[in-house]
């Protein structure tokens, strides 16, 4: 489903080099959990699959569905069902949840070749979505993260992906900032979601929301590249010893 | 003319000889005169125009309302608000238009209607072009000079305006520039309460100027909201002079929307006369093209307890410029004064301009003064996150400009003109997106 291959990734006009060579492949029905310190380029990568314009890919390339995607547009991804959960989603005041899911919802429905709904089909469409994450339906009246703390703005994002129905989520530390009970609904809602036909990659610091979603596949970002992949003992054996024995892995590996 | 011009003289000093000579206001029209021929136009040397292009005055050929060939005003029902079916006062031209206005009452102590039929009335007596106050500007007097007709609105003490009163300026089209000059008094009298929609539009694309002076008295706990709207033509001038007074426990909220005219020079104030007011003096501008909108405010704070709001934005696209001079005065008596300012502005393209200037100057010592004023564009990252929700960037641009004027629109308590300004809204950043695509 995706594929990136010997990726090389600056900030737009900078030429500070962020993604040094990342090769990674994820496919149908398959979770990828992505970890590693701060600063080593999990949230650029989550970023540049979703196409945010302050990164360039100056080599290498982004497949999607067996297609570059590289020339698409943010827009156009998320019509072809990529879904980026934000780390910071953004504030929209004025902009109501239910205007923006069905603008979105419709939006994508037409590119993807489903039914477009009116408001009444899509008022029946979300009441078992709203469920899932357990959130009251005033919640659909309200503005796009306007005021909500920082547990609703997640699992608000997690809602759009039970909206949107994506066939590639990348999932930006949706867990942190999350208390225990948000955690379990945030991951709840995420399995429910996750399929034979879908992939879920997940960004985070901590193995707990790995406690909640099983991975199939582990990988650990140092420096700008995987440097160890691996199934979920490897999340439990970073939490145990951290990332210290895989720097010296990666300068071995950046030298080789 | 009985006195000598004392300024080298402008268009507007030599229009002066068409004053009507007959009718109402003799003396209004005789101190106006003094004043005009004391006062120079505008030039770019005066520190309060320095920043203001004054060309559109001068590239104008203005004929006096008098000589001007006017088409007539058609389709213009489209402008009632609703809310105001029984409380329209329609000024064509500056004009009164008994057959398109509706005097239906408001209840018991509610009086408007136009102002000439209320010459010998106590307040229009005591207060009208009593309560106007601009150093050495020529628009008031050159208003003074020729208006004729123009809003009255008048309530009694403890009176309740049912429903709120909507003063239509409705500018037509005409083979030659003309200047109009629409009025306004509203006294509001003690433990009194209206809304007041001001509403100038232009029905065509013409070239005219239009000078509103508008004054308003809101005595002990009056409360007044004053909604005004300028849509004029994109080839007008606007200079308006609005000025309220207010008295103890009053309030006056006034909430200014700028979307029409090449220039608009906006020049707000409001003056506390006793303790315990609250006041606000908001503005929304929504600008493209070669527009410029130039708002000088005065908050004037005279006595102890004042709660004063002051927010305004500003969005500039094309070649357009904005001008904010925020003046907020707080006297030496005047303590526990908590005052509020705050201009932000939004720049959608590279050759837009913005000049702003919040100006305090604080004579007491015991006061809570916040102000702030930026300049920026939309944030990338704001985009970015709508346009991973499927939305085009365009769209999302649209999108997020509507959410940054919504905080100024949110406040109006008449529902139809809460929607009207939504699609204003919707309307200015559609319009843009058609720009860029032909660009």
């Amino acid at each position: 489903m995706l594929e990136l291959k010997d990726l090389h990734v600056e900030v737009e006009g900078e030429g500070i080099e962020i993604l040094k060579g990342v090769n990674l492949k994820v496919n149908k029905g398959e979770i990828h959990a992505i970890m590693g310190p701060n600063g080593s380029g999990k949230s650029t990568l989550s970023k540049i699959v979703a196409g945010h314009p302050e990164y360039e890919v100056t080599s290498g390339d982004i497949l999607y569905e067996g297609e570059s995607i590289l020339e698409l547009d943010p827009d156009e991804r998320a019509h072809k069902g990529i879904f980026l959960a934000f780390q910071y989603p953004v504030e929209v005041p004025g902009v109501t949840n239910t205007t923006l899911l069905r603008e979105s919802y419709n939006t994508i429905a037409a590119s993807r070749g489903r039914e477009e709904l009116d408001p009444l089909e899509f008022d029946d469409y979300i009441k078992d979505k709203l469920e899932l994450v357990e959130m009251n339906r005033d919640f659909l009246e309200r503005s796009v993260n306007a005021g909500f703390s920082g547990g609703e703005k997640k699992r608000n994002e997690i809602f759009q992906m039970a909206v949107l129905e994506p066939k590639l989520s990348l999932l930006d530390e949706t867990d942190s900032g999350l208390d225990i009970d948000a955690l379990k609904v945030v991951s709840k809602g995420i399995n429910s979601l996750h399929g034979e036909d879908d992939a879920v990659v997940l960004i985070t610091h901590y193995q707990r929301l790995l406690n909640y979603i099983e991975p199939d596949f582990v990988h650990v970002m140092i420096g700008g590249r995987i440097v160890k992949s691996g199934d979920k003992s490897l999340a439990l054996k970073l939490e145990d010893q951290g990332y210290d024995w895989l720097e010296t892995h990666a300068n071995v590996n950046g030298e080789a | 003319m009985s006195k000598p011009t004392q300024v080298e003289p402008s268009f507007l000093h030599k229009l002066a000889k068409h004053s009507p000579k007959e009718g109402k206001w003799s003396s209004i029209r005789e101190s106006s005169l003094k004043d005009l021929n004391a006062s120079p136009f505008p030039h770019s040397k005066i520190e309060e125009w320095r920043f203001t292009d004054l060309k559109p005055f001068r590239k104008m050929d203005f004929v006096p309302m008098s000589e001007a060939s006017l088409l007539p005003a058609t389709d213009i029902e489209q402008y009632f608000i609703p809310e105001s079916d029984r409380s329209r006062l329609v000024f064509i031209n500056g004009k009164f238009e008994e057959k398109y206005s509706s005097i239906g009452g408001l209840g018991k102590g509610v009086t408007f209607g136009n102002l000439p039929d209320y010459e010998n009335h106590s307040a229009v007596e005591e207060y009208l072009n009593k309560l106007v106050d601009y150093d050495k500007d020529v628009f008031v007097p050159y208003n003074g000079l020729m208006f004729e007709d123009g809003a009255f609105i008048h309530l009694e003490k403890g009176a309740k305006a049912e429903a709120p009163i909507q003063v239509l300026n409705l500018y037509t089209d005409s083979k030659q520039a003309y200047i109009a000059t629409p009025r306004m008094l509203v006294v509001s009298e003690e433990e009194s309460d209206v809304t007041i929609i001001e509403d100038h539009i232009g029905l065509t694309d013409n070239e005219y100027m239009t000078i509103p002076v508008c004054e308003v008295k809101a005595k002990q706990k009056a409360h007044i909201h004053h909604v005004r709207i300028q849509r004029d033509s994109i080839n007008a001038l606007h200079v308006s002079r609005p000025i309220a007074y207010v008295e103890k426990n009053s309030e006056y909220h006034s909430y200014t929307i700028n979307l029409g005219a090449k220039l608009a020079r906006n020049e707000p104030k409001v003056i506390q006369e006793d303790e315990e007011v609250d006041f606000t003096l908001d503005g929304l501008v929504l600008i493209d093209g070669e527009q410029i909108a130039d708002t000088h405010s005065t908050m004037d704070h005279r006595f102890s307890h004042a709660e004063s709001h002051q927010l305004h934005k500003v969005v500039v696209n094309g070649k357009a410029h904005s001008i904010f001079n925020g003046k907020i005065f707080v006297r030496r008596d005047a303590q526990k004064i908590d005052s509020f300012q705050e201009n932000r502005n939004l720049l959608l393209s590279l050759d837009g301009k913005v000049n702003t200037k919040p100006q305090l100057e604080i004579f007491a010592d015991d006061v809570l003064c916040s102000h702030g004023a930026t300049i920026g564009q939309l944030d990338p990252e704001e985009v970015f996150y709508l346009q991973s929700r499927g939305m085009t960037e365009q769209k999302a641009k649209e999108v997020l400009t509507y959410a940054f004027a919504l905080e100024t629109i949110e406040n109006m308590k008449v529902e139809s003109v809460h929607k009207l300004l939504i699609d204003e809204v919707y309307r200015y950043t559609k319009a843009n997106n058609v720009t860029k695509v032909t660009a």
